[in-house]
């Protein structure tokens, strides 16, 4: 039935009516109404670096296994907590240097499987909801065996009167320290620190009735050590300026009951680093219970202004990690979510794919390009 | 909630049944508790009481919402729904079998006006001595759509909710596309006159076969009109409406209710609801017949 | 590729000039699980950190959170 085509009486009674608060739904500024918790194991797994990119043959890269929990209970009437723990084993070698022979193409030297860490995350968030809007702290605690990371951040969402835009806003800062001890490989250093302050502030608007649209820009600076300790040829500045502008956009097509999802984030520092990113979701359901969603990503960046695949160590900076050079990654996947009751379960896939050329940025393609398989499996339970 | 109330559910897997039902029970005592006029302890009779006293009553969000509904409904209505006619059954007794003389209905109508009521989102006063308030023309039908909130809120996908007639359905029963809903006979205790099928939504009825009183073959409903303080005795005998809302489809059954036969029918057409109404001569008319 | 930033620009400015009013009472499908930012926010964390331990950039959908020995 087309709006315009309805009863003005009708029209009032129901808008009424709507009014009422038990008409409305969830909203948005609400703490949950149950305790949820959540359960989670996943793995991240490199494709064995190739031969022809190795000094002494093909060899396996890193891989990590986590296991996460997450509970997210309602507090009183205007507040929440949630508490997010994660436990990661990692395991496996990682490039050390490039280096290389005359007349061949500049290959990885790889560290050895000689990386064996653990990694414990806390994470405890509490959210205060008000009339326009909501605000929360959240604490993170993180520690491996060489790396310690304590961060605090703060975000606030005020709606306008008509609900129609919300502004949101988040600070936080970290104060981490290194210590290296992993390995047989002489390390850049035996103890360091690093600071990282970062603010964002975004816009959400409502477009329509099945469309949403999200700004955001933020900036986060860094400083401290930010050279990787375990490779051999590196040595960055001790300071960073990162910019990145984004904007999502979420749109239900009620014919197909799917919803997309499109993000893009532009990236920029003051290393000379630019880059884009687009994701993009389609959310399909079907029936009340199951979701599928096939997702695509793809990502390109441009090199550091003091990246080589051979490293010119009389330089004041130099690095030849792969994660500084020019490429592009093209990920896709897929999301399985299917609700029993109270129970829901989850399960994911992705495949993550690097290649020099595929940029649209212009550099030296690295040797040492990373391509892995992602995949997790996810169990949910609301006390209801 | 003054009749039979009954609540039927389809069971999902993982979905705790008894939770279910506890927290849509809960509701609508909660309400009952908050609303009832019969209750000394409710906040209707409070407000009742504060009648004519000078002192306003606070309320909350959710009576200002009611509150906020029932304007909407007397406003659209010219009069029609009013939420202060209540009063008028002080000269009403319909147990009794008696009329009343038109003296005391007279003596009653000054009390009668929703227009004397003053409210905010933050009050309620009622500004003479004995003026009443009376959620009873739209509340029963506001706690079956709360009552439907919770089942859905705890995992249930598939019940009916149903508050002496006033109904609130959630999903449709497995295999069908509604919930077979019987519409009595006006003359026959306990039969139906007509059956039909409701959707996820609410579906409100209203009718002279409830607490009627017939003297001399008049029919008198318990409806009674704000204006005259007599029931409308010209009008339909029942009427059934099916809206999104339980709320909505009750008040434009009452609405219906008020009016002079040809003009209810032509009103309940031009709302575009699916509705279905019952005349003198048990002719059954509507788009759900 | 560059001119994606100035389309987002743009963008931002005809969205928030143009929107039709969405009365509270019609929202039911933008409060929709699958229309939210982030509808599994437990597998989010961890592609996020895998992305960032990765690639040179992250963030931009909030503030940055803590560290990992990672990048």
């Amino acid at each position: 039935m087309a709006r315009d085509d309805r009863n003005p009486t009708l029209l009032a009674l129901t808008s009424s009516a709507l009014l009422l608060p038990i008409y409305q739904g969830a909203s948005a500024d609400a703490p949950p109404e149950f305790t949820e918790v959540g359960v989670r194991y996943s793995r991240y797994k490199e494709d064995d670096i190739l031969g022809r990119n190795a000094f002494g043959g093909g060899s396996e890269r890193y891989k990590i296994d986590v296991a996460q929990f997450r509970m997210l209970a309602p507090v009183a009437d205007d507040w929440s907590f949630a508490l997010d723990v994660a436990w990661e084993d990692m395991s496996g070698a990682s490039p050390w240097f490039v280096g290389e022979v005359a007349g061949q193409s500049p290959k990885v030297i790889m560290s050895g499987a000689s990386i064996e860490d653990t990694r414990t995350e806390v994470s405890g968030t509490t959210r205060y909801y008000y009339d326009r809007g909501n605000a929360g702290l959240n604490l993170t605690y993180s520690d491996e065996d060489d790396y310690e990371s304590k961060a605090i951040a703060l975000d606030g969402s005020l709606n306008s009167e008509d609900g129609m835009t919300t502004y949101s806003a988040a600070i936080s800062t970290a104060d981490d320290h290194i210590d290296p001890t992993q390995g047989s490989v002489p390390t850049n250093t035996l103890s360091a620190t690093k600071d990282v302050s970062s603010a964002w502030v975004g816009v959400t608007r409502i477009v329509s009735q099945r469309a949403l649209v999200r700004f955001g820009v933020s900036y986060t600076y860094r400083e401290g050590f930010l050279t990787d300790p375990y490779k051999f040829k590196d040595r960055r500045p001790d300071e960073r300026k990162e910019w990145t502008l984004g904007t999502g956009y979420r749109h239900f097509f009620e014919e197909q009951n799917a919803a997309l999802h499109i993000d893009y984030r532009y990236f920029s520092d003051d290393w000379d680093i630019e880059s884009h990113t687009v994701d993009v979701a389609w959310y399909q359901n079907f029936g009340q219970d199951t979701v599928v969603t096939p997702f695509i990503r793809y990502y390109t960046q441009s090199e550091a202004e003091f990246f080589s695949n051979l490293a010119d160590e009389e330089a004041r900076y130099f690095a030849d990690d792969y994660r500084l050079s020019a490429f592009g990654a093209f990920s896709y996947g897929v999301r399985l979510s299917h609700d029993l009751g109270n129970w829901s379960v989850n399960l994911d896939a992705e495949r993550y794919r690097t290649d020099g050329s595929w940029g649209v940025y212009n550099g030296e393609v690295s040797p040492g390009l990373v391509d892995f398989w992602r995949y997790g499996v996810g169990l949910n339970y609301v006390f209801r | 909630m003054g009749g039979p109330c009954r609540l039927r559910l389809e069971t999902n897997e993982g979905v705790d049944a008894t939770v279910a039902i506890a927290a849509a029970t809960e509701e609508i005592q909660r309400l009952e508790h908050k609303y009832s006029r019969y209750l000394d302890s409710s906040l209707t009779s409070k407000i009742n009481r504060a009648a004519g006293t000078g002192t306003p009553v606070s309320i909350d969000d959710e009576t200002a919402g009611l509150l906020n509904y029932a304007n909407t409904a007397w406003r659209e209505s010219d009069g029609l729904f009013d939420l202060t006619s209540g009063v008028l059954r002080r000269a009403w007794d319909f147990k009794s079998g008696r009329c009343p003389e038109q003296s005391e209905v007279a003596a009653l109508l000054p009390l009668v006006g929703w227009e004397l009521v003053q409210w905010d989102i933050n009050s309620v006063y009622l500004p003479r001595p004995r003026m009443e308030l009376d959620f009873g023309g739209c509340v029963k039908e506001y706690a079956a759509d709360s009552a439907a909130v919770q089942l859905r809120r705890h995992g249930v996908s598939s019940a009916l909710v149903d508050l002496a007639g006033d109904m609130a359905a959630v999903g449709t029963p497995a295999g069908l596309e509604g919930w077979p809903v019987g519409i009595r006979h006006p003359e026959k205790k306990d039969a139906a006159i007509a059956q039909v099928w409701l959707p996820e939504g609410g579906l409100a009825s209203s009718g002279d076969y409830e607490r009627c009183l017939e003297i001399d073959n008049q029919r008198y409903s318990h409806i009674l009109h704000p204006l005259t303080g007599w029931p409308t005795t010209q009008g339909l005998v029942a009427v059934t409406v099916m809206a999104q809302q339980c709320l909505v489809a009750g008040s434009s059954a009452t609405i219906a209710m008020l009016k002079p036969l040809d003009e209810a029918l032509q009103w309940l057409n031009e709302l575009g609801l699916p509705w279905l109404a019952i005349d003198g001569e048990l002719e059954c008319h509507g788009s759900l017949r | 590729m560059i001119t994606l930033k100035y389309l987002t620009g743009l963008l931002f400015v005809v969205v928030l000039c143009g929107c039709e009013t969405v009365q509270p009472w019609e929202r039911g499908i933008l409060a929709k699980e699958e229309m939210q930012w982030q509808p599994n926010v437990m597998e989010a964390q961890f592609r996020y950190q895998v992305y960032a331990s990765k690639e040179a950039s992250s963030g931009g959908t909030g503030a940055a959170g803590g560290g990992c020995g990672c990048n």
